[in-house]
């Protein structure tokens, strides 16, 4: 539950080539909110605008790059181990990322 | 001897210590501001080497120079811009891939660039050697390793400046994108070139890239200067950007970035040698406890209270040296001045007013300790984190609950603790909702109101004042943010940096530049609104209008004193009685006394009269100057927050719902001028107007409501 939804407001703006990437729809991704410890994961792609995905890419979060996860939470947050740092991602973000087990 | 001026730009990532850096170039030498119109802290130094006089500016902490923060729009801006000679980038050894990420961005943009290796001792220790000559020979930078930690480095970096200042520049590498990216720049850049659009000194080919990622600031920017022009060119790259997406599979922005990774990755490779693995276990533990989903939030709340302890019950001792201090000070001045005004306006007017806000000083070393110690050793994170789920129910942030449980003590340093909050909606809204949490100026009047009206069960209904201030609180922090602060608050990703032990120069150096600003404020704004409020309630002056004779009743009681009839006490009770009442009608006679009287019909739908309107204006001083000035205006010496004799005059002349309601106007409308002094300087003068007007919108909206559906029951 977001506060009245402000969030998505902000971020909701998807662009048309989302339909092209649809990573929701290629079976065998999941979203980093279902990544569970002891496993490795390579992030595949990332659901948000041009801004966000610039930022995340920044933070280390590029497709092709593997991640543990060292900390899982109730409603899908996640502490995330990627290119030698420590993340903590709250859900909202976690669910933007697909990634695929390896 | 004339030094050569040279301005240096700090940049890095967050947590690669790049602030421990800045301290041991510049020491003390800092200043501390915020860039205008946006509440970003800006730190500036100098440091005189060798002839040269180098101004160093600290940049923001950032990830990269994308647009999605305003620390990385202002990071890239005053590159830009201010165009400084040369920039150093602080690059954690430990992390080297994603904090080269960064470096290349500023590779891209051209700009003169020196590469920081910190805290090389510990990726050593990690097992991470860096074949350094080769790399700087691949990157073509050069690169300075340092122990930022221990205060070496300074002397290198500044070498490496002067070199670089000397030297010849070095030839630009050019990053490549792969052929599909490549192709479609060249095309922006031929429709920027046909439609003859400026690219300023940033180039076409930057800009290109810019656009192809979409950087919103920049596609304004070229917006704004070409005009219709631009058209043109969003077509193609409108176009351009559709084609690499339906090609590669992803879009430009993410393969630009993976592109830029590839630099780094290439350039590693040979010239860097990971020993063993990535080690996390330490920290890893340490947070299955401190950032555990069950554990978390009462450990936040244990160490919560301790910063509170620390704040409040530690520091109320130097509180009251300096409050002690003062008051011998006025004392010493009442007794060197002759002349009635100029006592005055010292004793009550400068003394009381900037003494009131001194004394706050002790509260503001102690909470800025204990911020900056919490924040270096890498436990903010942690707390931001727990803190977060619950936070943003109510359209926070985890760390927004730190200025908040600090706003019970004190508004003033809340306000100014706000700032651990990067984002600048979440910073503003927990500003604007922080003049709920109930301060201790307040807690006096509750006490005196509390005890005159419901004397049995004074501390119930205390307790339902602070209540309804944290719902007040958490009301407006939706409606805020529904409304004026929509938008933007970051989704939630926050670095974990591994736990450090704080060292005690870095923590001595944040605490004194923020307690060296706020006593800088108080030497100034506060100083002169002080002497306006003062002036508000001295003028005009009575002179002899008194309504009764007070001088000839007081050489009565002498006479008769002289004459033995009464004993010295009696003679000083009646005096003092005499004088209760002459300060009352010199309060009436003045500007805030006729400013009461004025404003009584706005105030009389909330149940107040004139004096209760007097004592509102008097609070925006201080909140405990409430109880001082309804004593003053029921002529009753020497009112404290416990005078029987006031809360009897209070008893006699309002309902307990008045009295109530008089305690929840207490609590909603804005601190006092001290905080508004603070909230203008961290959020801007509109921000603090805003403050003003909707917190006495409300408070006069709720105590209208309470009372006059207070009234039908009663």
């Amino acid at each position: 539950m977001r506060p009245w939804g402000f969030r998505r407001r902000v971020f909701g703006h998807r662009r048309f080539s989302d339909a092209v990437r649809a990573p929701e729809s290629n079976i065998g991704y999941l979203s980093m909110a279902d990544a569970v410890p002891g496993k490795k994961y390579t992030v595949v792609g990332i659901n948000g605008g041009y801004i966000l995905n610039s930022r995340l890419c920044a933070m280390g979060f590029v497709p092709g790059e593997t991640f543990y996860i060292s900390g899982a939470f109730r409603g899908g947050s996640r502490c995330v181990v990627i290119k030698g740092t420590k993340f903590a991602v709250g859900r909202g973000m976690a669910e933007r990322i697909q990634v695929r087990e390896i | 001897m004339k030094l050569r001026e040279v301005t240096i730009a700090l940049s890095g990532n967050p947590n690669s210590g790049k602030t421990t850096i800045f301290n041991n170039l510049t020491g003390l030498h800092q200043h501390v501001g915020n860039y205008p119109g946006v509440t970003v802290e800006k730190k500036t130094g100098i440091i005189d080497y060798k002839g040269y006089r180098i101004n160093v500016i600290d940049l923001p902490g950032t990830y990269g120079l994308t647009a999605y923060s305003q620390e990385e729009i202002i990071a890239r801006n005053i590159i830009i811009n201010e165009a400084p000679d040369i920039v150093v980038d602080i690059v954690d050894s430990s992390n080297l891939e994603r904090n080269l990420y960064l470096a290349v961005q500023l590779m891209e943009l051209g700009t003169p660039l020196i590469l920081v290796f910190n805290m090389a001792d510990v990726a050593l220790k990690m097992g991470r050697k860096v074949n350094i000559n080769q790399l700087s020979g691949l990157l073509g930078l050069p690169i300075v390793q340092t122990v930022g930690s221990k205060g070496a480095g300074k002397e290198e970096i500044l070498k490496a400046v002067i070199e670089l200042l000397g030297g010849e520049k070095r030839k630009k590498k050019e990053i490549k994108y792969g052929e599909e990216i490549e192709n479609e720049i060249l095309k922006i850049i031929s429709a920027l070139e046909k439609e003859e659009i400026q690219t300023f000194n940033l180039g076409p080919r930057w800009v290109a890239v810019k656009l192809l990622e979409q950087d919103t600031e920049i596609i304004n920017v070229i917006k704004e200067s070409a005009g219709d022009r631009y058209s043109e060119v969003e077509k193609t790259v409108n176009d351009s950007i559709s084609h690499i997406t339906t090609v590669l599979g992803s879009t430009p922005e993410v393969i630009i970035a993976n592109a830029r990774y590839g630099f780094i990755k290439g350039a590693l490779l040979g010239s860097y040698e990971e020993v063993e693995s990535v080690k996390l276990n330490g920290s890893d533990k340490a947070d299955r406890i401190l950032a555990n989903r069950i554990f978390g939030i009462p450990i936040f709340l244990l160490i919560m209270w301790l910063v509170f302890q620390l704040v409040f019950s530690l520091g109320k001792y130097p509180v009251e040296w300096l409050e002690f201090g003062f008051e011998k000070l006025s004392v010493f001045l009442t007794n060197i001045i002759q002349n009635d005004l100029i006592r005055s306006l010292l004793v009550d007017g400068v003394v009381g007013g900037v003494g009131g806000v001194i004394t706050f000083t002790p509260n503001i070393i102690m909470l800025f300790f204990a911020i900056a110690v919490l924040e270096d050793s890498g436990y903010m994170a942690r707390a931001a984190f727990v803190m977060d789920r619950i936070m943003h129910k109510i359209g926070l942030q985890g760390k927004s609950f730190i200025p908040l449980i600090i706003g019970f003590g004190c508004t003033v340093p809340a306000y100014m603790g706000s700032r651990i909050l990067e984002n600048k909606q979440d910073r503003l809204v927990t500003m604007h909702v922080n003049t709920f949490m109930s301060c201790g100026a307040r807690l006096p009047v509750y006490i005196l109101f509390a005890g005159a009206f419901f004397p049995a069960y004074a501390g119930n209904v205390i307790f339902s004042i602070y209540i309804i201030g944290v719902l007040v609180a958490i009301i407006m922090a939706k409606l805020l943010r529904a409304t004026r602060f929509r938008g933007e608050s970051g989704p939630f990703v926050i670095e974990f940096p591994a736990y450090r032990m704080p060292t005690l120069k870095g923590v001595l150096i944040h605490t004194w530049e923020r307690v060296w600003e706020y006593i800088k404020k108080a030497g100034t704004v506060i100083l002169v609104i002080s002497i306006a409020m003062w002036a508000l309630f001295t003028y005009p002056m009575i002179g002899n209008n008194y309504s009764q004779d007070y001088e000839a009743q007081i050489e009565e009681i002498e006479l008769l004193y002289q004459s033995g009839e009464i004993t010295i006490d009696d003679y000083d009770n009646e005096k003092s009685v005499i004088e209760a009442k002459m300060a009352g009608e010199r309060l009436a006679y003045s500007a805030a006394g006729r400013i009461g009287h004025f404003l009584e019909p706005v105030f009389r739908p909330l149940g107040f009269d004139w004096k209760m309107a007097v004592a509102t204006i008097a609070g925006i001083a201080a909140k405990e100057v409430i109880i001082s000035t309804m004593g003053t205006l029921y002529s009753i010496e020497d009112a404290e927050g416990q005078s029987e004799s006031l809360k009897v005059a209070l008893y006699d002349n309002y309902t307990p719902l008045v009295g109530y309601n008089f305690m929840l106007f207490t609590l909603l409308y804005f601190p006092c001028l001290a905080a508004m002094a603070v909230f203008r300087k961290e959020a801007g003068t509109k921000e603090m107007l805003f403050q003003m007007g909707y917190t006495l919108s409300l408070a006069w909206a709720v105590s209208f409501m309470v009372f006059q559906i207070g009234r039908l029951f009663s």
